[in-house]
């Protein structure tokens, strides 16, 4: 983690705003708040963050009249701070371009290991191989070591680990996974995908019924975890 | 043809065919000059009057013809034989100008009236389908048409439900009882019904569209063809159909409004309720970082904490509860493995994960649920809390997924507790947790675990634990995977 990385912060509430800041600026993250997407712009122009923050519903702009502003000149991670039962809202906002989202009430705990992954996917140059908790990736070779031991993967296999190891902590549509690993080859379909990802993580994951590494994201599709919980 | 012209067309032919006698006698014109003046008469004859008045001059000019300009005059002999040629030819050419006259005359006529329907029919049509984009102006439109075609009284009638339950929507003139009966009776029978009335005929139409009688237009005492009266009841019956689906439209239209309200509504209370609570779980969270060393502060912010959990937990539930009723989130299933639910439900229920042992397992062989993945969630962490508020302090709670014993298409879910049991009354004797109103003895919890499931396309149910506790399954519709292709 950069040391000094600047949060931006977005949203309407005085009381996450700084219940937040706190939490984040003890983090040793340095923040800038603002309140809505008009003036989170300003900020973004003004303090060039490493990553945003975002709530979506907010007044006079919102939040994804923000991101869709931000996308069209800049790549800064986005983090959407949604609500329960706002699944459209998530979506859209991936759609948009937000880079990963979570669900208010959310742990501070889980919002940072959130950043951590947005800073550590943005920040450093493409590796040759990618290393979480026990598991090797070895991109070159296109190899995978779990536990210590070799992991024997198809090729289409390793191209869906290898998408969505280097995208951690971003969750990845269903489209975007067939239009990368299949090339939109046709009759390509969501069940192909499920197909070969549940053979993937029978491979990968030390205990199935407890997946560590790779998790179905509601109505989007897949995400790989960069920091276990 | 009212009374007054036939008497004068006869006076006219009679009076016509004298005075060329008289002018024919005087001037002594010769027979054949007074032949072609003679056929000049019945030519306008014919043209004026009918076939019989046209008939019957030819005859009689045929007669005077002959008594007065054939010789022997005043005699209705004839002397030369070749006579008896131009009199004969004088009557064939007559009658046969008079039968063409008086046909191409009724043709012409019959023409005009086709002219004047269609014109009607046309006006109607426009009435119906440009002018009435609102609701009301059928009637309006129906007793127009009904004027136009020259009805005397008459009027709209359209069935609601059943041929008894009949709406007026226009009518004009007397209806006297038995007309309800009639229409019923015209509605059912599908077919039209006439009879004679002392002005024209009384024609009962019924409205058909798509297979199905939806009124009838009464039209009486008209005049109008038959086929102009069932093309004018062609058009009222689609004018009914279309006002019919303009009212439909409109009340579809208000339903999703409301329904667009009550998702805003709803959106915006769960960001009110959720915005505090995600304050004060920071709040808490950072409290906790600050107390490490001091027990007593570390107890009393861990029941902060577990109490802000219990209450985001209730507000979770009741909106879950209400997007359903909202029929806001009609339940999106997708394929979802029980496995990312359980983590799921950790990353809910994190307090609860730390104070007890919670083992999970996932059959290999167990399919994906086809569920809307949010409302399962709901479900088994309801369940999880219920296991969890009934268990002793310490002892595990598990949670297993595996197909379901029975049906192939299903997967079973289930969360064992060691606590109390099932408590009576809560299910039916097969086990299920069934609908009730006695929803304080079931649980809040409970009750919305059930709805949701119901929703889902699952249900659930409670069953003793061997050894003590209790089993709450969850049974969802299981999404199986098309056969593997080799990659």
């Amino acid at each position: 983690v950069t040391i000094s990385a600047v949060v931006l912060l977005v949203d309407d509430d005085p009381a996450i705003r700084d219940s937040l800041s706190k939490e984040l600026r003890a983090a040793g993250y340095t923040t800038v708040t603002a309140t809505n997407g008009v003036e989170g712009l300003a900020a973004v122009q003004s303090h060039a963050p490493d990553v945003i923050l975002t709530d979506l519903a907010m007044p006079r702009s919102d939040g994804f009249e923000l991101i869709s502003a931000l996308r069209a000149s800049s790549a800064v991670p986005i983090v959407v701070l949604s609500v329960r039962g706002g699944d459209a809202d998530k979506v859209r906002a991936l759609d948009l371009g937000a880079d990963d989202f979570v669900t208010k009430p959310f742990s501070v705990t889980e919002l940072l290991a959130r950043i951590r992954a947005q800073l550590r996917r943005t920040t450093t140059p493409p590796p040759t191989a990618l290393s979480f908790h026990e598991l090797t990736i070895d991109l070159e070779r296109r190899r995978v070591v779990q536990g210590g031991r070799e992991v024997r993967l198809t090729p289409t296999e390793f191209s869906l680990l290898e998408l969505l190891a280097t995208n951690a902590g971003k969750p990845m549509f269903i489209e975007q996974i067939i239009a990368r690993v299949w090339r939109s080859a046709p009759g390509t379909t969501a069940d192909t995908v499920r197909v070969h990802m549940s053979s993937l993580r029978k491979k990968i994951e030390p205990a199935p019924s407890e997946p560590r590494y790779i998790v179905t994201e509601p109505w989007v599709g897949y995400r790989f975890i960069a920091e276990p919980l | 043809m009212f009374p007054g012209k036939r008497v004068a067309t006869w006076a006219a032919a009679i009076a016509a065919i004298a005075l060329v006698t008289f002018i024919g006698r005087i001037l002594g014109l010769n027979a054949t000059t007074v032949g072609f003046v003679y056929l000049i008469v019945v030519v306008f004859v014919s043209v004026w009057g009918d076939l019989l008045v046209g008939t019957v001059s030819s005859v009689v000019a045929t007669l005077c013809y002959n008594f007065f300009f054939f010789a022997p005059l005043y005699t209705l002999t004839i002397a030369e034989p070749a006579n008896w040629f131009a009199l004969a030819a004088f009557l064939i050419s007559s009658v046969t100008v008079n039968r063409l006259v008086v046909t191409a005359r009724t043709l012409a006529q019959k023409a005009e009236q086709r002219r004047n329907e269609i014109e009607t029919l046309y006006a109607l049509s426009v009435d119906l389908f440009a002018a009435t984009n609102r609701v009301g102006a059928l009637g309006e439109a129906a007793g127009r048409a009904l004027q136009l075609l020259g009805a005397r009284g008459g009027g709209l009638v359209v069935f609601a439900g059943s041929t008894y339950r009949q709406t007026v929507i226009s009518w004009n003139g007397e209806k006297p009882d038995e007309i309800e009966d009639l229409i019923a009776g015209v509605g059912r029978h599908k077919e039209p019904l006439e009879f004679p009335s002392p002005l024209g005929r009384d024609v009962y139409l019924p409205l058909f569209v798509g297979g199905r009688t939806t009124g009838v237009l009464v039209a009486r005492g008209t005049t109008a063809s038959k086929r102009a009266l069932e093309s004018a009841a062609r058009l009222v019956a689609l004018a009914v159909e279309r006002e019919h689906f303009i009212e439909e439209n409109a009340h579809m239209q208000a339903l999703r409004e409301s329904e667009a309200l009550k998702t805003s509504l709803l959106r915006a209370i769960s960001h009110d309720l959720t915005t505090p609570i995600t304050a004060v779980t920071i709040r808490t969270e950072s409290l906790r970082r600050r107390a490490d060393a001091d027990r007593d502060l570390l107890d009393d912010v861990d029941a902060i904490a577990e109490e802000t959990s219990r209450l985001r937990r209730r507000i979770d539930n009741l909106l879950a509860m209400a997007r359903l009723e909202a029929g806001k989130s009609k339940p999106r299933r997708e394929p979802t493995p029980p496995a990312d639910l359980f983590r799921a439900a950790r990353e809910n229920l994190p307090l609860v994960f730390a104070a007890r042992p919670v083992t999970v397992h996932v059959d290999a062989d167990c399919p994906d649920a086809n569920v809307d993945p949010s409302l399962a969630l709901e479900i088994l962490v309801n369940l999880l809390e219920n296991a969890h508020r009934v268990s002793p302090p310490g002892a595990p709670v598990e949670l297993v997924a595996r197909r379901h014993p029975l049906d192939a298409d299903k997967i079973r879910i289930e969360v064992l507790d060691r606590g109390p049991g099932v408590p009576p009354g809560v299910t039916d004797p097969t086990g299920n947790v069934a609908e009730t109103t006695d929803v304080a003895q079931r649980g809040l919890g409970l009750e919305i675990a059930r709805s949701l499931a119901a929703a889902n396309g699952g249900s659930i149910g409670l069953a003793p634990r061997a050894g003590g506790g209790t089993v709450a399954r969850i049974d969802f519709p299981a999404a199986l995977l098309p056969v593997e292709e080799q990659a």
